[in-house]
């Protein structure tokens, strides 16, 4: 239940960099993501609002205030570790009690909300195990329980599910959402899983190298990709880039791919940097449609060198004058390899990307 | 205030390392000092000397002192015997723990050889009392000719520091996997070439620690060189212990001299194996 | 780190769920036995056999001074007749009592001396390393060579009681080494200043080992220092608390070089430590069946506390800890 501001925010580590200049407002009560390949800053920047580091320049306000001196403890904010980081040496129970025995409430008082909390998450028959006993499964929600219990107003959650198994994982990425909205929670989620983001956040803030990316909605940093980093992280099967050159034709990006017998495809600018030398186009593989060589709406053609079925989908992938594309089909389009295929783009959906910034123009 | 507890913090270590440091020190100081200020006199005590020399050391290799008055009788003292015997009984001493536990250690640690009790009861012998097991090993040595002999002495060092062997040995073989022996039986190696030839290599380290830590404790032997030598066959601690009791003086010089020897080699030898100075004195208990 | 104890785990071991290991199999016998049969020729010859040899002894009056060989000890045969001797003997029972109080008092300043040290060292500052090293120092000294700094150190003219007195009002004449309530304390000190270090260094390595993301879950639900020294520490450097104790308690109950090389075990029979007590019984007064049985008595009684010592040790291993 707090609003969280990053304001400039810099950690430096001796000469490195682990977050540079980074602006990023959390809403209260929103769930978001903080995607990003390992090495990006995700965690570093966790740790600064923990409380467990402070930050080299720059400021985080919880509720408008300052907190960057503030101890962790003082912070009100829960953390789930990645490797759990349960009390080894105490039971289920104590260990989510542990941060009401530390404020010295009364045992009836503690006994209640011990009880209350694993109701909620499932495990009130595991309280009095040792931790040594549990299941990877039970000790996460163990120590899930043990952020929960002090009612911190900001949750924070580094890869928690990440040594979990696949159908777990799913299991629990939904009950941390149903827990999220019935507490209204200020949640911030590290992953470096994007469908994970993408399937539980409200919002999605991408770093890369201790910088912020992209922060939008799902849909936004799907569709609208800000750069190329994030168009290219973003998405189950991966954005198929194609180099290209760029002229400017009334108001349109007249773009021209340099292969074999392709057609150019004007595209929609939208605003952006346009200083560059040399552009990259991007389309995502469902936004292509298999046509016939010959077609004339064929913006480009290829070979098919390999499908993959996925059940609900195919996946072609093709060659095309030595640049490799993959392009998603209904399950029912199978075409035999070695077929000469025509692609169509759809230009409404097509990216182009200046290659000296990766910003995005349209 | 985080400032003021760093400071604090520091000045208290350096307080305690002094404290603990000056023995060392005052041993030292006193290895260089002349006889007339080894006691206090006229109520001063020379905390530093005023006037260091070598003539302590020269004494102890039978140097007879230079012309000064203070000592009470010349009778010359040569400690080189007296080290050579320390030497030589605790190298080979250590030679002869290592080869015997290695291979119990190995096959403790392989084949559970002596299942759960031989390890604790091999760890047991540390707890009796040297005294207690020395004294029929006095007679038994007798009857034996092995007293007052440096074969004597090796046995003897060989057998206490077995134990140390054993439980050190077998930690570092603990880490070595199963799999790298049994890769070797596949190739065609018998057991004792898969130990010789593929897992003794890994442990080369572990061996030259243990090799090295049996040594100092050897090397610092007084109780079993007391008991089971002493006329004859003197180490450097009991040689240490006796320059008093012949019609010597005090000559506290002379014994610090031999003191900043004796202390020497374990010091600079434990700086090599301070990394598993733990797992040695646990017993391989606990490995950092 | 680990803590191992427990002779049956190693690598390449498979776990069962609940962390018990199987021993695989073995079909090398034969391999095993030879390998160990050296080391079990040494023990049977140097240890073995003395203590039988002892035990017979202890039975008798024999001493070398009855002219006879020690085989035919049984010519002088008296059943238990030593250790009732010894065990009704005030100044065994006394000795044996010193040696205790000396024990726990030397481990357990070691331990508090060794534990503060090691939460001082915990933080990195600059010189650890080199403030490490130099604290190990004093454990290396021969003990022979720190008998005999003592010795120069506590005589009443030397520097401890010079140093003490720049303190105190008056001057401090304290006779370490011939009053007879301070010669056991003075060598106790030296056991204490010659393996504080050691406690100092195995505390250290239990400390440096605790997770440090438990810590930090720690510090993030509100703990103070304290708090977190207690519930959080504590408990996972346990084990290894119990093991340097115990490690340290042992050897500690055999002092022999400080003592002898600083009094004798006097003034009297003040500082006179077990093993002390039997060298004086039998290297002075050539009691060496009575000795014979009074180290028996002491091997037993080592055996039986260490057997109990162990207990704790083996029920954590069980738990999984």
């Amino acid at each position: 239940m707090a609003q969280i501001q990053i304001q400039q925010v810099t950690k430096t580590f001796g000469r490195f960099d682990a977050v540079q200049d980074l602006d990023l407002e959390i809403e209260d009560g929103t769930f978001v993501a903080l995607l990003g390949p390992s090495g990006c800053g995700k965690s570093t920047t966790m740790n600064m609002l923990s409380g467990l580091l402070e930050p080299s320049r720059g400021q985080i306000r919880f509720d408008g205030a300052v907190v960057n001196k503030l101890k962790p403890g003082d912070r009100n904010v829960g953390f789930v570790f990645q490797n759990y980081a349960i009390f080894t040496h105490m039971s289920a129970f104590d260990n989510i009690a542990f941060g009401l025995r530390i404020r010295k409430r009364p045992a009836d008082e503690i006994d209640r909300e011990v009880r209350q909390v694993a109701q909620l998450l499932g495990i009130e028959e595991m309280l009095e195990r040792r931790t040594t006993d549990l299941s990877v499964n039970d000790l996460q929600k163990v120590a899930i329980g043990r952020s929960m219990i002090t009612k911190p107003g900001i949750f924070l959650l580094d890869e928690p599910f990440s040594n979990l198994d696949a159908g777990f994982r799913s299991y629990m990425r939904a009950e941390l959402k149903k827990l999220q909205r019935e507490l209204s929670q200020t949640m911030i989620y590290v992953t470096h899983d994007q469908i994970e983001a993408m399937s539980m956040a409200e919002k999605i803030a991408i770093m890369d190298r201790g910088r912020l990316q992209q922060y939008g909605t799902p849909d936004e940093v799907y569709n609208q990709p800000s750069n190329r980093f994030v168009a290219g992280f973003v998405g189950s099967t991966m954005m198929n880039f194609l180099p290209t050159t760029l002229d400017r034709s009334g108001g349109d990006l007249v773009l021209t791919i340099p292969v074999v017998d392709a057609r150019p495809v004007a595209v929609h600018p939208r605003d952006g940097d346009g200083d560059s030398d040399s552009f990259t186009l991007g389309i995502r593989p469902e936004h292509i449609e298999l046509v016939d060589p010959g077609s004339s709406s064929a913006s480009l053609r290829g070979t098919v060198t390999l499908i993959e079925s996925l059940g609900p989908r195919n996946i072609v992938h093709l060659t095309s004058d030595g640049y490799l594309l993959r392009v998603t089909v209904p399950p029912t389009v199978r075409p035999r390899v070695g077929e000469a295929v025509g692609l169509d783009l759809d230009a409404r959906r097509v990216h182009v990307f200046a290659d000296a910034s990766g910003k995005a123009l349209a | 205030m985080k400032a003021l507890l760093t400071s604090l913090r520091m000045i208290v270590i350096a307080a305690v390392l002094c404290i603990f440091l000056f023995p060392v020190y005052w041993t030292v100081t006193m290895a260089f000092k002349p006889a007339e200020e080894w006691t206090p006199t006229g109520g001063k005590t020379y905390w530093v000397p005023d006037h260091p020399t070598f003539d302590n050391f020269r004494r102890i290799f039978g140097g007879t002192p230079g012309g000064s008055d203070s000592f009470l009788v010349s009778t010359p003292i040569n400690a080189t015997d007296s080290i050579v015997t320390s030497l030589v009984t605790s190298i080979v001493g250590t030679l002869l723990a290592l080869a015997v536990g290695t291979f119990a250690a190995y096959g403790i640690s392989r084949y559970r050889a002596g299942g759960k009790m031989l390890g604790f009861s091999i760890l047991q012998l540390r707890m009796f009392p040297p005294i207690a097991v020395i004294i029929p090993v006095l007679f038994l040595w007798t009857y034996l000719h092995l007293f007052d002999t440096r074969l004597g002495l090796i046995l003897i060092y060989g057998a206490v520091t077995f134990p140390f062997v054993v439980w050190l040995m077998k930690s570092f073989f603990d880490e070595v996997p199963r799999e790298i022996s049994e890769a070797a039986i596949v190739d065609g190696c018998s057991q004792f070439g898969a130990f010789r030839k593929s897992v003794l290599p890994l442990v080369k380290g572990g061996l030259a620690t243990t090799a090295l830590f049996v040594f100092i404790l050897n090397w610092s032997d007084f109780l079993i060189a007391l008991v089971l030598a002493g006329n004859n066959v003197v180490t450097a601690p009991v040689f240490l212990s006796q320059i008093t009791s012949a019609a010597t003086g005090e000559e506290f010089g002379s014994r610090a001299a031999l003191g900043v020897i004796l202390i020497t080699p374990p010091m600079l030898l434990s700086i090599l194996i301070q990394k598993h100075l733990v797992r040695g004195l646990t017993f391989g208990a606990i490995k950092r | 780190m680990e803590i191992t104890t427990d002779t049956t785990t190693q690598a390449g071991d498979s776990l069962q769920a609940g962390g018990v290991p199987t021993a695989p199999m073995h079909p090398h016998r034969h391999i095993s036995r030879l390998m160990i049969l050296p080391g079990i020729v040494l023990l049977l010859l140097l240890v073995l056999f003395p203590v039988v040899m002892e035990i017979y002894i202890s039975l008798t009056t024999w001493t070398p001074t009855t002219g006879s060989q020690w085989y035919l000890a049984y010519r002088n045969w008296t059943w238990f007749g030593n250790y009732w001797d010894g065990l009704t003997s005030p100044s065994f029972i006394t000795a044996a009592v010193r040696t205790i109080v000396m024990t726990v008092a030397a481990t357990g300043v070691e331990f508090l001396l060794g534990f503060g040290l090691a939460l001082l060292f915990l933080e990195k500052f600059i010189g650890r390393g080199v403030a490490t090293v130099l604290f190990l120092i004093p454990m290396m000294i021969v003990p022979a060579v720190s008998g005999f700094v003592f010795l120069l150190l506590l005589r009443t003219d030397g520097p401890l009681n010079t140093a003490i007195s720049a303190i105190v009002p008056g001057t401090f004449e304290a006779r370490w080494l011939t009053d007879p309530t301070l010669a056991p304390v003075a060598v106790t000190l030296v056991d204490i200043w010659q393996w504080t270090p050691l406690m100092f260094l195995i505390l250290l390595a239990g400390l440096m080992a605790v997770p440090e993301d438990q810590i930090q879950a720690a510090d993030i639900l509100g703990a103070s220092w304290f708090q977190k020294l207690r519930h959080v520490v504590l408990p996972i450097v346990k084990p290894i608390i119990l093991i340097a104790l115990i490690i340290r308690g042992m050897e500690a109950f055999k002092i022999f070089d400080a003592a002898w090389l600083l009094t004798q075990g006097g003034p009297g029979e003040a500082s006179s430590t077990i093993s002390v007590k039997l060298y004086r019984e039998a290297f002075q007064n050539s009691q060496w069946s009575y000795v014979a049985a009074l180290a028996i008595v002491v091997m037993i009684f080592v055996s039986l506390a260490a057997s109990q010592a162990i207990k704790p040790l083996e029920r954590q291993q069980e738990r999984g800890a």
